[in-house]
């Protein structure tokens, strides 16, 4: 019940400013003749992690970190409105993904699956595959210091459309239910190992804080970078296999051309 | 531009590495290993390998097998124990065992966790018995839940420890407001209505999305003599049944009761179902020698239980037919070689007897519901020669 009418609300207030975003955008667009805005697009590439904000003491190394297919292709709209000062806002699809190869000591995780329950303590390696693909819209504050640099401030809302958090564990052991528990040992392989797939426990939205500058070097083009930070936990809400709460933390390095 | 990209960089950096803490202590607090060094150990031990034993992680209970006549009063056993964890009384103290089971104390590293261990030495005499009964009317609830029988000869186990680790007998209980785990939901389970007092129960069970997520989409009930090593229970399944306790008197066949009901679909290991496929329940006993030429111990598993060269004899149960009745099985042994009697009487045979509810249930194949009951087993030996 309580769970459902936060949904709600909160699909309210998406719904509300996102639309006052289009309509902002829409009026300018009508309203004032096409060189008030600037259109631009956008092609990056994002490098970063869905990581717990500070490390536990029990993530103890990472042994290896994959780049993912994580393209980022925006359609921006930017219109000066007062001074330097300016307003933004566009579409973007991209994907957050990473593999990351971690080793833990102890590492507290619960696992429910319908209405049966693995709780216990791991210790070894872990091999985790993200993926989020992303539709995402920015509204940000704009500031021009110089005439062809842009620096950019601002939320964003995102729906993730393709979720993937699976993985596997090997080369370790869980102790079920405390340490002193039953103690199972993990293969050193994926084969020999226990597999997991928490993709459908992956919200749909997320929302955060992106702050970014475009730099413009020759004639239309122009080099961008970006930081995004996630504010909501990438799992729904009451999923504890995980003991802490994952933020996608990702920066974003691209190429942007200006349509006019 | 620059100091933009400095700032993404060390984000990133200190998010995903730098951030990293002190490593913590241990929590765990095991024993692993237990061994007596003696001078000389033939007096004490009938093998030299009897002096060490390797603590199952589920074990709290470390019995020496040892020869009558030995000095029980002043033993000074030594433990391997988790890093950092600390015993009392110390590993390698000597204590007096003379009047039963000395209890020790391990604590974790990190002093947060402590577990209770009773070092026991059990003084083996011959077994005068020509007949041994396997009733199954002593059996507890362990402290993970799940039903263990008792035999004053032999340790029986069974794989109930492995479908803990499924999570299918642990459901939330509205009423209690936790998690509450059903010591009935396991595949090995008593049965009140045995042929003489109670029985046994095996069957074969689903375990679920756990299962599944490990490529074991089945448990079937198994009992049998020996021990369940949960550990292994992912890696490689068959090394997790340790089949056979050393015995020292020749088997010449053995024979009970039984019920069986195969489960009404058969499936192979990918969960897929197999038409027209019936399935069999499983009774068999094994007597092997359990020390190789280099003289180190043998136990059988899962992968070698009916097929390993140290195998002398099996008696192999082959008419067991679906009924509801309690039937009779019996079986011979049937010997491929000659019984040594000063190997039989240095306790250097193993015997196991084994059934279960799903005849390739150790391969994940076989029917969810296949039931075999099981009473009033008895385990026939020739006169002492």
């Amino acid at each position: 019940m309580h769970r459902h009418t936060v949904m709600t609300m909160k699909r309210i207030i998406i719904s509300a400013v996102a639309m006052a975003a289009f309509s902002a955008s829409a009026k300018a667009f009508t309203l004032s003749l096409p060189e008030d805005i600037r259109y631009s697009v956008k092609l990056g590439y994002n490098i970063g992690g869905t990581a717990p904000l500070g490390i536990p003491a029990t993530i103890r190394k990472m042994n290896r970190y994959k780049m993912q297919s994580n393209y980022s292709l925006a359609f921006d709209m930017q219109k000066q409105i007062k001074g330097r000062w300016g307003a933004m806002t566009g579409i973007k699809l991209e994907n957050k993904g990473m593999e990351v190869d971690a080793t833990v000591k102890n590492y507290h995780m619960s696992m429910v699956k319908g209405s049966s329950r693995l709780t216990g303590y791991y210790t070894g390696n872990t091999v985790i595959k993200a993926e989020e693909w992303a539709l995402t819209l920015p509204i940000q504050a704009t500031y021009t210091p110089a005439k062809n640099v842009l620096v950019r401030l601002g939320p964003y809302v995102s729906y993730v459309t393709s979720r993937k958090f699976d993985g596997y564990v090997y080369s370790g052991y869980l102790r079920e239910n405390t340490p002193t528990g039953a103690k199972i040992l993990m293969g050193d392989s994926e084969s020999e190992g226990a597999t997991f797939d928490f993709s459908d426990d992956m919200r749909h939205w997320q929302f955060g804080i992106d702050a970014g500058v475009d730099w413009y070097v020759y004639k239309r083009w122009g080099i961008y970078a970006d930081l995004s930070w996630g504010f909501t936990n990438i799992f729904k809400k009451g999923f504890d296999t995980i003991e802490q709460k994952l933020y996608p933390i990702y920066g974003t390095v691209g190429v942007t051309y200006n349509l006019k | 531009m620059k100091l933009h990209k400095l700032f993404l960089l060390a984000t990133v950096c200190c998010t995903l590495s730098a951030c990293f803490k002190d490593e913590p202590a241990n929590a765990e607090c095991d024993i692993e290993k237990a061994w007596i060094h003696a001078e000389n150990p033939q007096d004490m031990f009938y093998n030299l390998s009897d002096t060490l034993v390797n603590v199952l992680y589920t074990d709290n209970l470390i019995t020496f097998d040892v020869k009558p006549q030995t000095d029980l009063t002043a033993i000074a056993p030594i433990f391997q124990v988790t890093p950092g964890a600390t015993v009392s009384p110390a590993s390698g103290s000597v204590q007096d065992f003379s009047h039963g089971p000395v209890t020790y104390k391990v604590k974790s590293e990190d002093g947060q966790w402590e577990r209770e261990y009773y070092v026991y030495f059990n003084i083996v005499t011959r077994t005068e018995t020509d007949t041994i009964r396997y009733d199954f009317e002593d059996f507890t609830i362990n402290e993970r839940h799940y039903y263990a029988w008792n035999h004053t000869l032999s340790r029986w186990d069974t794989g109930n420890g492995g479908y803990a680790m499924t999570g299918m007998a642990t459901k939330y209980d509205p009423d209690q407001g936790k998690y509450v785990t059903d010591s009935m939901a396991f595949p090995t389970i008593p049965y009140a209505d045995g042929y003489d007092g109670y029985a046994v129960k095996l069957t074969t069970q689903n375990t679920g999305a756990f299962g599944a997520m490990m490529n074991m989409r089945i448990a079937a009930g198994n009992l049998f003599i020996g021990a369940f090593d949960v550990s292994m229970a992912v890696t490689d399944a068959m090394k997790a049944t340790r089949f056979g306790e050393p015995f020292d008197r020749t088997p010449s066949k053995f024979r009970g009761y039984y019920q069986y009901e195969p489960g009404e679909q058969y499936q192979d290991e990918n969960g897929s179902t197999i038409a027209d496929k019936t399935d069999q329940g499983d009774i068999y006993a094994v007597f092997y020698r359990n020390h190789n030429e280099a003289n180190e111990t043998i136990v059988l598993n899962g992968d070698d239980v009916k097929t390993s060269p140290y195998i002398v004899a099996i008696a192999q149960v082959t008419n067991i037919v679906p009924t509801n009745q309690w039937t009779e099985f019996e079986a011979d042994f049937v010997f491929s070689e000659d019984i040594d009697q000063t190997l039989l009487n240095n306790r250097g045979y193993s015997l196991a007897i084994v059934f279960s509810s799903s005849v390739d249930g150790a391969y994940f194949k076989g029917a969810i519901g296949s039931t075999l009951l099981i009473d009033k087993v008895e385990l026939i030996c020739t006169d002492i020669q």
